[in-house]
C-alpha cells in the first residue's frame, strides 16, 4: 500500500503573531515554525497502517526552503521518502491553489491512500484536502479519528458534533482529511533523524507543475481582532435567561 | 611467655617433595585463578574503547587513589563501624604483602626477611599488630553479616563471604600463632602449611565472588570518568546509548565486574527505600550477569533478561548511589546510557514521556504551556529586559516561567536582588535547559535546546546568569558543555551567601524568629557540593535545624530524573516520604532551594491532612526579611497569619 501524507509547516503555536507592513500577511522574521497540527495527526496515522500491514509512507509538502526541517521531522518519525514542492508565498495563493499544486505532485505517484490534516493552524481553510480529492476524482471523508484497513478498502471513523460518531466504509483509492487527538503521537527519536538523513527527498519547483493558476480568493487585509468591552443584561426567568445567555455565549461571544 | 621476645617462628628446611607440592599447589591455585579472572579480563579489554576518556589531569586521580583506596576514606565515612572494620582487613592486606612473599619464599629456602634480624624483627612485629586488627575486624564483619543481618546485605546468607571470613581469619592466626612456636617444633611446620593452604586457597576463589574487588576496584576507582554523573556524548552515527553489549564500554564493564554488593547504593536509593522495581545495585550486577552469558560483542539488547525497563525508568537521578559506592562505580552514566538506548531507538513507549518530548518539540518549555504566559508574567513583575548592559541575566526557567509557585520565588529573588541593587535583566525569551530531557535519555531533543539555547544566550550578550533552578544551573554549566561555551551560572543560594551581611537578620527579641529544617536538593548537593551557602542564607530568617539525612546523605524529593513529568509512582511517594522526615524535625518552616523540592513538597504537605509547616524557598525567606515586606505575597513572618 502507498500513503501520501501531505503536511504543512505552519507558525508555532504559541508564536506571537505580527502584522506586517503591507497589512496582508504576518511578520515572518523571528517565528519559529512547526509540523501543523492535524497533519501530525495524519502522519500518525499512516505510520501506524505501516506498522499493523506494511505500506511505503511518502510525505509531501509545499512550502518555502524552510519548510524542510518540518519535513525532515516527517522521514525522522518513519516516513520513507519526502516530496517537497519549493513554493513561496503560498499564502497568496488561495486553497484552490494549495490543492491544484498537491494534487499535481499526487498524481504520478498514483498513490492507495492519502492523508491531509484537517485544516491548517494559520489560514484554517479546511479545504485543501477537500479540492485535492475532487481534483483527483477520489472518494474522501473528512474529519477523521481512526482509520482501519478492511479486505474492502477502509473503515473511517468520523466526528460529529455533541459526542457522536459516524463509521464510514470506503473504497481505496481514497482521501481522507484527519482530525487531531485520535490516537497519541509518537515522539522524534535520534535514530529516526539519523536514518532520515539516508532517505529519499525530492525537490520539485512549483513552476514545475505548471501550476498555480491566479487565485480565485484573495486575502484583503489581515487585523487584529479589536478588543472590545460591552454590557448586556440579560432578562427574564432564570431558565429564559440561562437559555438566552448560553445562546449568545455559543453565536455571540463563541467560547462554547 | 614474653612477646617482645618471640619472633616469628620460620620451618628452617624443606624437604625436596615438600618443595614440589609447593610448586604444584602454587601452579594449580594460580591457574584456577586465571581460569576464571583471564575470561573476566578479556571480556572487559574487548569491551568498547571509552572515546572520551582522558587520563590527565593524573594528579585528581592519584589523590583519589590516596584518599578512596589507602586510606578508605569513602569506605570509613558512609558506614564508620563496619567501615572501619574493613579497612583494618584492607590494611592488613597491604601489610601483609611482603609477609606473604616472604613466607613463600621460605619455602624454597630463599626467605628474605629474617626473623632475628632487626629489620625483619620489625616488619613482623607491624604485620602482626595488623593482624591483630584484621582478625579483630573480620571478626567484627562476619558477625554484623551473619548475625545482626543489615537489610542492605539481603535475605540470603552468603556462604562463600563466611567462607572467606574464614580463610582471613585462619591467615592472621596461622601468623599470629607462630610467634608463640619455635623454629624447630612440628608446630610450625603446621601453621606454615596451615597459612600456605589458606593462602592459594583463597587465590582462585577471588575470581569468582565479589572478592574480585580486591583486585579491580583499585583500578576502578583510578579509572573513573572524573566529574559526578557523567553522561558520555554519543559519537557517530550508530551510538544512541547503551543498546546491546558492545554498546557497553570498558569503564562499564570494569565497573560491573566490580561491585561489592555492599548495597550503599541501594541504602540511599528513594526508589529503593518507597517499594519500587528500581535497585541500583541490581542494575551494576544485572549487567556483570549480561557479560557472564552474553559477552560484550552481543547484539542481544541490555534491556531484557538482566535489566528491567521499568526499574531504569524510576531512577530520580539523586546520584545517593554513585555518591555512595565505595568501589568507584558510576551508575548514573550507566542508567541513562540504559534510557538512552531506549529512547533513542523510540523503544520506550510512555504516555507522560510522550507528552513531554512533544511539548518540547512544538514549544519552548516542559510544562507544555504557551510562551505567552511567560510574557504575561515578565510584563506584569515589570522585570527588567537583559540587553547586554546589566550584569546579570536572571534566567527564569521553565518553573520561575510559568509555574504558580515558581514565580513566587523568581518575584520574591527578584526583590532582594532590587534591594541589593543588583543590576540584572531577564531575557525576552527562554527555552527549557533541556533537564528532564537529558536526564530521561532523549538526546535529539537535548541537543535541539542546547544549541537553540546557546545561539541564543550568545546573541543576547549573556555573560553571567543568576538562577533558582539547581537542575537549570548543572544543566547549563556542564551538559551544555557537549555543544558549546555556555555563560557562567551560578545558583541563587550562592549569589545571596555573598551578600549575607547586607541582607537583614530576622530575629524576635535577639533570638531566631523560628526553626527551619533546610532540605538539600539533589542537583545543589551532591552535584554542586553546595551545603553551607543555602544554610548562611536561611540562617539569616531562623535557626537551622538538621533533617536526619542531610548533606550529601540528603533524600530526594522524588522530581528528578524527569519523573515529575511522568506518570504515579508505584509503592510509597518518595516526595511524602522525605516530606514526613522534615516535618518531624519539628520546624515551622521547611526551607528549599530548588523550585521542584519546593512543588513536591506542597503536595505532600496538603496530602498529610494536619496542619503543616510553612514552606518557603530560600529567597522568600529572605525577601520577608526586607524593609517592604509588607508588600510581598503569599507568605507568613513567624506570628502573623498565612495568605496564600
Amino acid at each position: 500500500m502507498k500513503i501520501i501524507v501531505a503536511i504543512k509547516q505552519v507558525p508555532e503555536r504559541d508564536a506571537q503573531v505580527r502584522i506586517d507592513s503591507s497589512g496582508k500577511w504576518i511578520e515572518e522574521t523571528d517565528l519559529q515554525y512547526a509540523m501543523n497540527e492535524s497533519d501530525a495527526y495524519a502522519l500518525e496515522e499512516a505510520l501506524q497502517l505501516k506498522e499493523k500491514h506494511g505500506a511505503e509512507v511518502v510525505v509531501l509538502s509545499a512550502g518555502p526552503e524552510r519548510a524542510g526541517t518540518t519535513i525532515r521531522e516527517a522521514l525522522a518519525k518513519g516516513a520513507d521518502r519526502a516530496i517537497h514542492v519549493e513554493a513561496d508565498s503560498l499564502h497568496q495563493h488561495d486553497a484552490l491553489g494549495a490543492a491544484q499544486l498537491l494534487a499535481a505532485a499526487v498524481k504520478p505517484e498514483s498513490p492507495d491512500l492519502i492523508l491531509t490534516g484537517l485544516q491548517s493552524d494559520d489560514l484554517g481553510y479546511g479545504q485543501t484536502g477537500v479540492i485535492m480529492a475532487e481534483l483527483l476524482g477520489l472518494p474522501h471523508a473528512s474529519l477523521i479519528l481512526h482509520v482501519e484497513k478492511t479486505d474492502t478498502g477502509l473503515t473511517v471513523k468520523r466526528e460529529l458534533e455533541e459526542g457522536w460518531f459516524q463509521n464510514i466504509d470506503l473504497p481505496l483509492p481514497a482521501l481522507l482529511m484527519i482530525q487531531s487527538g485520535g490516537t497519541k503521537l509518537r515522539y522524534a527519536t535520534l535514530m529516526g533523524i539519523k536514518k532520515a538523513k539516508t532517505k529519499e527527498f525530492r525537490k520539485i519547483a512549483a513552476t514545475d507543475l505548471g501550476h498555480p493558476n491566479e487565485p480565485t480568493a484573495v486575502l484583503e487585509k489581515i487585523t487584529l481582532p479589536q478588543k472590545q468591552k460591552s454590557t448586556q443584561i440579560i432578562s427574564g426567568s432564570p431558565k429564559e435567561a440561562a437559555a438566552t445567555l448560553v445562546e449568545k455565549l455559543k453565536f455571540e461571544v463563541r467560547v462554547i | 611467655m614474653n612477646l617482645l621476645s618471640s619472633t616469628l617462628a620460620e620451618p628452617q628446611s624443606f624437604s625436596p617433595w615438600e618443595k614440589l607440592l609447593l610448586v604444584a599447589l602454587i601452579v594449580a591455585s594460580a591457574g584456577l585463578f586465571w581460569r576464571r579472572f583471564g575470561p573476566i579480563l578479556k571480556r572487559i579489554l574487548n569491551s568498547k574503547k571509552d572515546p572520551n576518556f582522558r587520563l590527565s589531569p593524573v594528579a585528581k586521580r592519584v589523590w583519589d587513589f590516596f584518599w578512596e583506596v589507602l586510606c578508605q576514606a569513602k569506605v570509613i565515612r558512609e558506614r564508620p563501624l563496619p567501615g572501619l572494620a574493613h579497612a583494618f582487613v584492607f590494611w592488613g592486606f597491604c601489610a601483609f604483602a611482603l609477609v606473604t612473599l616472604n613466607h613463600l619464599a621460605t619455602g624454597f629456602g630463599v626467605g628474605f626477611l629474617y626473623p632475628q634480624g632487626l629489620i625483619g624483627r620489625f616488619y613482623f612485629y607491624l604485620a602482626a599488630a595488623f593482624a591483630i586488627a584484621c582478625a579483630a575486624g573480620i571478626l567484627g564483619l562476619f558477625v554484623r553479616r551473619f548475625f545482626v543481618r543489615p537489610r542492605w546485605l539481603g535475605e540470603k546468607v552468603s556462604y562463600e563471604s563466611g567462607f572467606i571470613a574464614l580463610l582471613i581469619f585462619l591467615l592472621m592466626v596461622t601468623y599470629l600463632a607462630s610467634f608463640a612456636v619455635t623454629d624447630s617444633s612440628p608446630a610450625a611446620r603446621i601453621l606454615w602449611w596451615a597459612h600456605t593452604l589458606s593462602l592459594l586457597v583463597f587465590l582462585p576463589i577471588i575470581p569468582h565472588t565479589k572478592h574480585l574487588h580486591l583486585v579491580l576496584s583499585p583500578a576502578t576507582i583510578f579509572l573513573s570518568r572524573g566529574g559526578f554523573s557523567k553522561i558520555p556524548p554519543l559519537v557517530g552515527d550508530e551510538d544512541f546509548g547503551l543498546v546491546t553489549g558492545t554498546d557497553l564500554t570498558q569503564l562499564v564493564s570494569l565497573q560491573a565486574y566490580s561491585c561489592v554488593e555492599c548495597g550503599r547504593c541501594s541504602e540511599h536509593c528513594p526508589a529503593t527505600n518507597t517499594g519500587k522495581e528500581l535497585n541500583p545495585k541490581e542494575i551494576i550486577l544485572g549487567l556483570r550477569g549480561y557479560l557472564n552469558e552474553f559477552g560484550p560483542s552481543s547484539q542481544e539488547t541490555l534491556i531484557g533478561k538482566f535489566n528491567s525497563m521499568t526499574a531504569d525508568f524510576q531512577c530520580t537521578t539523586c546520584g545517593s548511589c554513585e555518591y555512595q559506592c565505595p568501589v568507584g562505580i558510576e551508575h548514573l552514566p550507566i542508567i541513562i546510557g540504559l534510557r538512552r538506548g531506549a529512547v533513542n531507538t523510540g523503544t520506550w513507549e510512555d504516555d507522560h514521556g510522550a507528552k513531554l518530548f512533544l511539548a518540547l518539540e512544538r514549544g519552548s518549555n516542559a510544562l507544555g504551556m504557551g510562551a505567552l504566559e511567560r510574557d504575561k508574567f515578565v510584563q506584569k513583575q515589570a522585570f527588567p529586559i537583559f540587553d547586554g548592559t546589566q550584569e546579570y541575566c536572571l534566567w527564569l526557567g521553565c518553573m520561575g516561567g510559568y509555574d504558580p509557585k515558581g514565580r513566587e520565588i523568581i518575584a520574591d529573588f527578584a526583590r532582594v536582588m532590587n534591594y541589593l541593587g543588583t543590576s540584572y535583566g531577564v531575557l525576552r525569551k527562554e527555552k527549557c535547559t533541556g533537564d528532564p530531557v537529558r536526564r530521561l535519555g532523549n538526546d535529539l531533543l537535548f541537543q535541539q535546546l542546547a544549541e537553540s539555547n546557546l545561539e541564543a544566550l550568545a546573541q543576547n550578550k549573556v555573560k553571567r546568569i543568576v538562577s533558582i533552578c539547581p537542575h537549570c544551573v548543572r544543566t547549563i554549566q556542564e551538559d551544555w558543555k557537549e555543544f558549546g561555551t555556555p555563560p557562567e551560572i551560578e545558583h541563587h543560594s550562592e549569589f545571596l551567601a555573598r551578600f549575607a551581611d547586607k541582607l537583614p537578620k530576622q530575629t524576635t527579641n535577639g533570638k531566631p524568629s523560628e526553626k527551619i529544617a533546610y532540605h538539600d536538593p539533589c542537583y545543589l548537593g551532591r552535584y554542586r557540593n553546595v551545603y553551607e551557602e543555602p544554610r548562611a542564607v536561611a540562617g539569616l530568617a531562623g535557626e537551622v535545624v538538621e533533617a536526619p539525612r542531610s548533606h550529601e546523605r540528603s533524600f530526594c524529593c522524588g522530581a528528578g530524573g524527569g519523573l515529575v513529568f511522568l506518570g504515579e509512582e508505584t509503592g510509597d511517594r518518595v516526595s511524602h516520604t522525605r516530606a514526613k522526615e522534615l516535618v518531624a524535625t519539628g520546624a515551622s518552616t521547611i526551607g528549599t532551594a530548588c523550585p521542584f523540592c519546593n512543588t513536591m513538597f506542597r503536595d505532600a504537605l496538603s496530602a498529610t491532612g494536619q496542619p503543616a509547616p510553612q514552606l518557603l524557598d530560600i529567597a522568600q525567606l529572605t525577601a520577608r526579611g526586607l524593609p517592604d515586606a509588607n508588600a510581598a505575597i503569599g507568605r507568613t513572618a513567624p506570628g502573623g497569619s498565612t495568605r496564600e
